[in-house]
Formats: structure tokens, C-alpha cells, sequence
């Protein structure tokens, strides 16, 4: 019953019916390009955002408009949009996170024509001017998008949709603890599936179902047989097959630092609270008091260690440059626990990483 | 292909010049015991010289490896060291230096004191400039600077730099972090800012940018004055030693020489047949490219990497024009190539070349939208040769000439 109902889940990621029906119903969509576009503010304005998850595995289209080597996720993003999966999107918003996000943007924008489309200016600092830009910036995209969908975003539309977020971030939570036991009730893949459905539904329309979810996952027996607990590490990643590969083979899947996974933080105070929580995000920072190293490295120590994981398994995506640039760091700062890296391209062909995994597991497991 | 005789501007001896000069100030301020900063391109070099730091520059000290062949050992050592092949060479190449300095080109960069980057070009400068800072545990400084879109910049000349509208709340948060920057270099050099000397240094700014503006200008004469050999380099000027006296006595000699070869009516092909717009970082190890293409009669009116490094100061707005660097096409999105267009069509170009430089997603991403445009709006054809602009083994000198050739073969 559990497992029926994670299908029924990722079914409305993979065949967009809830998104058909918003559209239907005369909503507009936006497709984001980035987790740290803040989807209260377009969720407020009255339309649906939907985080775009591209599921090309081969690239037909794509490679005579953007370079082979860029990362994964704007390769997989841009075949699906020019081979007319993201039709149903009206919009198009993105943020100035890293290169490939920004011109991903620009590409989208030139070849597909979205009806709106915004990008959002992300101070790389987190002083006090940087604090109030980022305000003043949030409320220009808001007044932008309620420009283009006629509609009005008032402060109490703004907490209403805080409020339904901040709920999804609880059962997130929740779900999450669920992965962390010691008899894990939730697979890193089932986890992952969870993620990828909730970019297709309103989150007023998942939130019920993830509170089903969580009642039937707490009568579920935890896997108890397993060789090792993992943490994974990586930016876009979203291949369940090469998780489910993982597990198949003894890994427990505790935890992950995703950016297409799901910060839980909650957020507070219209948008001055929305502009604190997308800057202090640390999923895939950018900004930092410090260096964004130190502070994403210290953010995977946390989860590491909150998920009690036993070893490190990054997923370097060959053409993602936050990957490229940290990745030497991150594997230094975990010296001490037994890490291994693996290089993604797609199409991901689990096969080719299964001798290492074995190999992983044969000699830490 | 026949060859042409090949007739350059004759700027060798400038730059030599130019130089010279560059490396005796470092030398000057380094027994003086001034502080050493690291700079990426579009930084508001004109700071280097208000507060008398000795400048360097890894995208410069990068180039200048692969001109002298360490830079495939360099990239190889970062590589070996963790780091993804397909980063920036620049970044991997100074990369490469600090951790394998034996291997490196000599001399090598000064130990810096502090950082500086922007996002005036790309992230990446702001992720390496973490990298070196952590590597040597020095402060650094960043600047954010917008990306600019259709709502936030409109009708931007190609080489000024100067918009119709901009949005003004981008021009004031960036002129505050510049602002910032400046408290910075105060607390870095531990000095207040001589403002007399800040009026001079946008002064001569000012005046050295208008010349190297109509430099610009007038290598989209017909015949074609100048070589991208020479003109290539003149990135050196706009990215990293505008506001310095040398770069204005370049510019000023520069500009004389190329005014009186348009008087004469001499071009760098004796007989010009096809002018073609180009536009990547250079591939600094197979400096003959252009060479090449000019000795058969291919000339280049127009380089937009170069215009790129180009804006327009205006010393009475000294912040502003720090800011109005960063709008130039690369940072634009796609659908703002007004300037290149009017540009391109005020030179008369048949073709482009453009260098998809493997590694920088800036100038990789935006190459075949460039080429698009310039096939929807003035019907010309583009060839794209992929060049990292420090990896020889990427881009083969053969192949790139034979892909020249049939490229020109289809413009006949």
C-alpha cells in the first residue's frame, strides 16, 4: 500500500496530470530553473511552479544549441523543452546561482519564447545592503509576475502561501526522520521519487498526500538488512535508477544534500522572511559569511552526521561547476571516512558503476 | 587557400613597450612592500592603481602558459588533483601552478595578500577566487553584479557600454558593493582613499577607454587596418591596466597608427576577401589562428571578445562606469544583440568565427545562439571551432585550418 502510493506519486511527475488539470482550470505555470527561486511568490500570485526536471537520455535537439559538456540537468532541461515536454510552461524563471543556470536561462528564453520570463539577481554576499537588495529584488520579480498573470500578491496572500510551504517543509521533515532511522521506513529512491512528484503538484494538493504517506510509512518495518549507510552528495541529481542500483546492492540511501531535494527550513515574515530563507539556503550555496565552502561543506558534515551515515558516495556531475570546484575540498574535509566519487554523464548507465559500488561496499560495508 | 602578404599595424613594439613598463611598477611597488592583489577580468582595475597595489591576473598568467606550452601539464595536475576537466583552463591552469610549480612557466604569480572578483563576467571567478582564497588564507572581496536582461537594460551600444535605460536599483546595489570594495582596499592597504588621485586615475581612464573605443571603431574600416594578432591583446588594456599612464601612452600611439593606415587605405591582407566577425577568448596557444586566416585574405573587422573589454568612462561618474562594464553582449541574455548586429552590418561582415571555449560555459553557451542571430537578422553564416583557449590538445592547428578552408570554400 505504501509502495502503491509513492507510485501513485511519481505518476504525476511522469505524466503531469495534476499540472494538465491546473491548466485546465486556467492556471498558469512556471517552470523554474533553480531551487532557489522562491516559489511562495508565485504561488501567492496564483500560479503553479513547477520545478523543471528534464528526463532526456539521449539528446537529439540540444547539442546544436548548447555545448555537449554543460552539466547534466541544463543538457536534460533544454532537449525536453525543445523537444516540447515543457509545453505546458507559460513562464520561465531562473536565478544567477552559477553560469550554466544563468545561460540555461537566457537559451531558454531565446529559443523557446515563454510568455514571461524573470531572472532573479542573487547577491553572492549576505551583509545588511545585500539582505535589503535581495528584498527589493523579490518584490520587482512579484510585481513583475502579478504584471503578467493580473493578479495581485497582498501580504496576506504572500502568509497564506508561506503557510502551505512551511507545512510541506513539516512533512518533508518528518519524511526525512523516516529515511534517518535505524531501520530506514523510506528509501533513498522512494525519497527521491517523493522529491520529483512535488515539482508537479500544488503544494496545497501533495501536502494531503504526503500526510496519508507519513501515516502509512509509520506501520511500515523499516528495512533492517543492510551493509552500509550512505550519504550522497551532488547539485541536480535526480537518477532514481542508479539510487534504486545503490540499495539493490546493500547501501542504505540515509541522506543526501540535493539541491533537487528539499531544504526543510521554515520560512517567516512575508517576503523579507522568503528573501532570509532562499539566501541562507545551503543546498547549493552560493552565498556565504565565510566561503561558500566552508559552509557547504559544514552543511553535508551536518547531514552526514544527523543521518548517522557511514560513508560518502559524491555524485560529480562532469559538466556542473560547483561539483568541479568543491568537490576536491569536500573530499579532503571527509579524509577521515570512507568516500568515493563517481562520474556522471548521461546517459547514467548504472552498470559501469556497479563494480565500484561493489568494491565500495566490499571494502567499507 | 593562396596566401596574401600580411601586413600588421605593427603594435608588437607597443605592447613590448606597454610591458615594460607593467612589470617595472610591480617591481617598483614590491620593494616598496605593497600589498599583492589578484584580479579577474572586469574588475575595476582603475582601484590598482588609486591604492598602488601590484595586480596579477591568473586568466593572464594562464594565457601567458599556454603561450609558452606548461599550461596541458598544469590543467593535468588540477585535474589529478580533484578538480573536474571541464572548468575554466584559467582556473586550472593557475591552479595547476600552485600546486605543481615546478611545472609552471616562470616567473610565476606574486603570493597575493587578498582577492577580488566580480560577477560582472561569471560565477566561476567568484568560485576560484574562493578557491585561491582558501588555498591562502587571505581575505577577498566580491563584487555581484547583475546579469542583465531585456527588463533591466534596454538598447546598449556595443562598445560604450552605455544603455538607454537601465534599472536603477541594480546601478545602486552595485555601486554600493563597489563602494564596499573600496572601504576594503582602505582596510587592505591600510590607507584612506587619496580622492585627488581617484579623479586622476578615471581621468586617464576615461580618456585611454575613448581611444581604445575608436580603435574598435576603426579596425571595422574597409579594408580591414589591423591584424587580431595585435588586436586581440588589446584585452590586456581594457581588462586589467585601464586607468594606468602606460595603457593611456599605448593608446594614444595605437590609435595614431591605425588612424593613418585608414588614411593610406592599407589593410592586413593585401587582398581582403571575406571580412568575418569573431568572437571567443583567444586559444593563447595557437596564436597563429588568425595569422593564418589573414595571410589568405580572411580579415577580422570585428572581435567581440575584445569589445567586450571595451566601455566607454565617464570620470565625472566614476561608480557608474564601473558598473556600466559589465553590459557588455556576453552578459546580456541572448535576446540583447541589437549592438552586435549593428555592428556587424556596419562592417560589412560576410562570416564569423567563432571560439567555443571548451570549459567556459560564458562564451561556449552563448556561441550558437550568436550564430543564429547573425543568420536570422543579416543572413551570414557563422563556423564554430571548439578552442579551450589553454588546451592545445582540444583544438588541433590542422584541423582548425581545414574547417577554416571549407568554411571559406562555402562563402565563395
Amino acid at each position: 500500500m505504501t509502495h502503491e502510493l509513492i507510485q501513485e506519486l511519481y505518476s504525476y511527475f511522469s505524466t503531469k496530470s495534476f499540472i494538465k488539470a491546473y491548466k485546465k482550470d486556467g492556471k498558469a505555470v512556471i517552470g523554474l530553473l533553480c531551487n532557489t527561486v522562491p516559489e511562495e511568490i508565485i504561488h501567492a500570485a496564483g500560479a503553479v511552479p513547477s520545478r523543471l526536471i528534464g528526463t532526456a537520455e539521449n539528446f537529439e535537439l540540444a547539442p546544436a544549441k548548447i555545448p555537449g559538456w554543460i552539466c547534466n540537468y541544463a543538457k536534460r532541461v533544454f532537449e525536453d523543452a525543445l523537444s516540447g515536454k515543457f509545453d505546458f510552461v507559460d513562464g520561465v524563471v531562473s536565478s544567477t546561482s552559477d553560469d550554466t543556470k544563468i545561460h540555461l536561462f537566457s537559451a531558454y528564453n531565446f529559443y523557446l519564447k515563454p510568455e514571461f520570463s524573470y531572472l532573479i539577481q542573487i547577491p553572492y554576499v549576505r551583509d545588511d545592503l545585500s539582505r535589503k537588495f535581495f528584498v527589493k529584488e523579490l518584490k520587482r520579480f512579484a510585481e513583475k509576475l502579478s504584471g503578467f498573470l493580473q493578479s495581485e500578491i497582498n501580504d496576506e496572500r504572500i502568509e497564506y502561501s508561506i503557510s502551505i510551504y512551511n507545512r510541506f517543509r513539516e512533512l518533508l521533515e518528518v519524511l526525512n526522520s523516516m529515511r534517518m532511522e535505524d531501520k530506514p521506513k523510506l528509501s533513498g529512491a522512494e525519497w527521491m521519487k517523493i522529491m520529483q512528484s512535488s515539482t508537479s503538484l500544488l503544494k496545497e494538493d501533495i501536502n494531503p498526500l504526503l500526510e496519508k504517506l507519513i501515516e502509512k510509512l509509520e506501520e511500515r518495518d523499516g528495512r533492517g538488512e543492510y551493509s552500509m549507510r550512505v550519504h550522497l552528495s551532488g547539485t541536480d541529481f535526480h537518477d532514481i535508477a542508479l539510487i534504486e542500483m545503490m540499495e539493490s546492492m546493500g547501501i542504505a540511501v540515509v541522506s543526501d544534500d540535493f539541491c533537487t531535494s528539499f531544504p526543510a527550513e521554515q520560512v517567516n515574515n512575508g517576503i523579507e522572511g522568503i528573501a532570509e530563507n532562499y539566501l541562507n539556503q545551503t543546498a547549493c550555496v552560493l552565498t556565504s559569511a565565510s566561503t561558500s565552502i566552508e559552509e557547504r561543506i559544514e552543511y553535508i558534515m551536518s547531514r552526514f552526521k544527523e543521518s548517522r551515515a557511514e560513508g560518502l558516495i559524491i555524485l560529480r556531475d562532469r559538466g556542473c561547476e560547483i561539483c568541479g570546484h568543491q568537490c576536491a575540498f569536500t573530499m579532503d574535509a571527509f579524509r577521515d571516512v570512507p568516500t568515493m566519487v563517481l562520474d556522471l554523464d548521461v546517459p547514467v548507465t548504472t552498470e559501469q558503476y556497479t563494480t565500484r559500488i561493489e568494491a565500495f561496499i566490499e571494502s567499507y560495508g | 587557400m593562396s596566401e596574401s602578404e600580411w601586413n600588421p599595424l605593427g603594435y608588437k613594439n607597443l605592447y613590448r613597450e606597454l610591458f615594460r613598463k607593467h612589470l617595472e611598477r610591480q617591481e617598483r611597488l614590491m620593494k616598496e612592500g605593497k600589498k599583492v592583489g589578484w584580479f579577474f577580468s572586469f574588475s575595476p582595475s582603475e582601484l590598482i592603481y588609486v591604492f598602488d597595489v601590484i595586480s596579477a591576473y591568473p586568466e593572464q598568467y594562464s594565457a601567458y602558459c599556454a603561450a609558452r606550452g606548461s599550461s596541458v601539464d598544469l590543467i593535468d595536475s588540477a585535474v589529478g588533483n580533484g578538480y573536474s576537466h571541464f572548468l575554466c583552463d584559467y582556473f586550472k591552469t593557475t591552479l595547476g601552478s600552485l600546486l605543481t610549480p615546478e611545472k609552471a612557466t616562470k616567473p610565476l604569480m606574486p603570493v597575493p595578500d587578498f582577492i577580488i572578483d566580480t560577477r560582472a563576467l561569471c560565477v566561476a571567478h567568484h568560485e576560484m577566487s574562493e578557491i585561491f582564497s582558501r588555498i591562502f588564507n587571505i581575505p577577498k572581496f566580491t563584487v555581484t553584479y547583475p546579469y542583465w536582461t531585456k527588463d533591466s537594460a534596454t538598447n546598449i551600444d556595443e562598445l560604450t557600454k552605455i544603455p538607454e535605460r537601465i534599472e536603477q536599483s541594480y546601478v545602486d546595489y552595485t555601486i554600493s558593493r563597489l563602494q564596499k570594495l573600496v572601504e576594503f582596499m582602505e582596510r587592505i592597504c591600510n590607507t584612506e582613499m587619496d580622492d585627488k588621485k581617484f579623479r586622476d586615475v578615471f581621468s586617464t581612464s576615461e580618456k585611454t577607454s575613448k581611444l581604445l573605443i575608436e580603435i574598435a571603431e576603426m579596425m571595422m574600416s574597409k579594408p580591414t587596418p589591423g591584424s587580431q594578432r595585435e588586436i586581440a591583446d588589446l584585452v590586456f588594456l581594457g581588462f586589467f591596466v585601464l586607468g594606468s599612464d602606460y595603457a593611456y601612452e599605448f593608446s594614444l600611439k595605437a590609435h595614431k597608427i591605425i588612424r593613418e593606415r585608414i588614411k593610406r587605405r592599407e589593410g592586413v591582407s593585401e587582398n581582403e576577401k571575406f571580412r568575418l566577425l569573431t568572437f571567443g577568448i583567444m586559444p593563447w596557444h595557437s596564436l597563429e589562428l588568425y595569422e593564418y586566416c589573414e595571410r589568405t585574405g580572411i580579415t577580422f573587422p570585428i572581435n567581440l571578445y575584445v569589445n567586450a573589454s571595451l566601455h566607454l568612462v565617464d570620470s565625472k561618474k566614476p561608480f557608474e562606469s564601473m558598473v556600466r562594464r559589465s553590459l557588455h553582449f556576453t552578459n546580456c541574455s541572448y535576446d540583447m544583440m541589437d549592438g552586435v548586429v549593428r555592428n556587424a552590418r556596419k562592417a560589412d561582415v560576410d562570416g564569423a568565427l567563432l571560439l567555443e571555449n571548451t570549459g567556459c560555459r560564458i562564451t561556449s553557451m552563448i556561441t550558437r545562439a550568436l550564430a543564429d542571430t547573425l543568420n536570422e537578422r543579416l543572413g551570414i553564416s557563422s563556423l564554430v571551432i571548439e578552442a579551450p583557449q589553454c588546451d592545445p590538445r582540444v583544438m588541433s592547428m590542422e584541423r582548425a585550418k581545414t574547417q577554416i578552408e571549407a568554411y571559406v570554400e562555402s562563402l565563395e
